[in-house]
């Protein structure tokens, strides 16, 4: 179509119409954040149609390729103004996708959590020669412990997620949960409410600290507020020892939780750009 | 006399169903026709016309399938489903009791 002609002259103002043509459509796609890969082909594809038959009208007319450039821009319209007229067209449906996908990440990082604080239990139940079979069955026990320590991590990639220029608007789900947790907890479970929200405060800081490039700093992420708690507070489960192995799952959880993330944005990258 | 853009994007969906009540029309095809009919008078932004039809679409009232052409160029056509047909009549009905009031009210004021 507009690709090959025999003047070398021509042949660059060709090459630059079809460029800014792409740009224009770029820019739409880009902007537009339209769900789903399908969809986002089919509208440049669209676009990209529509474009040409404008240049080819100018053309047509006698215009050269800039000039066809320019025409084309003044029909079309800004880019971004249409990309916003896209983007509300859609927006219900991306909310959706969005909603759904975070539920996804929240029940496979549950089940991550449970496994992995599953597997140190019955790692620790074979050292201490108890029975595995008991542990796990106590395991229901530590269900607000499983859900605290997801909501902790998962609020705090919500917040990078939503905020992602300014750490301490990043921060806000984060601490706003907390607050609600703190008050459920307090109100569900008197007795053990400040055990899940410690875990909460250890995956929230274990993933801030992810963030710092050092190796392994993250690992203080989950030990600090843990050792805090355990210095206020005094014993968080049984006697005066500091809960290694809580600080373990926690840990691992958390290291879990990063790599799932990871994969998360992999998989879903294009629509939670 | 060129039209106001805000007047023309509240009316850009009943045209587009007017228009695609006579036949199936892609994009261009729709701006070539309403250029054409107007007179040149409408002067809007045609990258806006894409989003109004991805929205009708949505609603139900579009249906769309690429076709290709006889210069061999694919071109997604649009048509009015039986939803859309009802939407365009009732949006004409509207549009034409709206624009009697409004001329009921302009000749009293200019008398």
């Amino acid at each position: 179509m507009v690709f090959f002609h025999e003047s070398s002259e021509r042949h660059t103002f060709e090459g630059q119409l079809v460029t800014h043509l792409d740009r224009i459509v770029s820019r739409v796609i880009l902007l537009a954040k339209l769900p789903g890969d399908k969809r986002r082909c089919e509208v440049e594809k669209e676009l990209r149609a529509h474009l040409d038959d404008v240049a080819e009208e100018a053309r047509s007319q006698g215009y050269d390729d800039e000039a066809a450039v320019r025409i084309v821009r003044m029909r079309f319209g800004e880019p971004e103004e249409v990309a916003a007229a896209f983007a509300s067209v859609y927006s219900p449906e991306r909310l959706a996708k969005r909603i759904f996908h975070s539920a996804i990440l929240v029940a496979v990082s549950t089940v991550a959590v449970v496994v992995v604080i599953g597997t140190v239990q019955s790692i620790a139940a074979i050292c201490t020669a108890n029975s595995i079979l008991s542990t796990l069955r106590d395991m229901h026990r530590e269900f607000f412990g499983f859900g605290a320590i997801v909501a902790g991590y998962c609020s705090l990639y919500a917040g990078e997620r939503l905020f992602p220029t300014s750490l301490a608007r990043a921060l806000l789900p984060s601490v706003s949960l907390g607050l609600w947790l703190a008050a459920l907890f307090g109100w569900l479970i008197p007795q053990h409410g400040p055990l899940p929200l410690v875990a909460f405060t250890c995956a929230a800081v274990g993933r801030l600290l992810q963030r710092v490039e050092i190796p392994l700093v993250w690992f203080a992420g989950t030990g600090g507020p843990l050792l805090a708690a355990w210095a206020l507070c005094g014993p968080l489960i049984s006697g005066w020892q500091f809960p290694w192995l809580v600080w373990l799952g926690l840990t691992l959880s958390c290291k879990a939780l990063r790599e799932i993330v990871r994969l998360f944005e992999r998989v879903f990258v294009e629509d939670f750009a | 006399m060129p039209i106001d853009r805000e007047l023309l994007k509240g009316s850009i969906a009943l045209l587009i169903l007017r228009l695609l009540s006579e036949r199936d029309m892609y994009g261009y095809e729709i701006i070539q026709e309403s250029v054409h009919r107007s007179q040149d008078a409408f002067e809007f932004k045609e990258g806006t016309l894409y989003p109004a039809l991805h929205q009708l679409h949505k609603r139900g009232y579009l249906r769309s399938e690429w076709r290709t052409g006889e210069n061999g160029k694919q071109r997604k056509y649009y048509s009015l489903t039986a939803t859309g047909r009802k939407a365009a009549r009732r949006s004409e009905q509207e549009w034409f009791s709206f624009t009697k009031v409004v001329n009921a009210i302009l000749s009293k004021a200019n008398s």
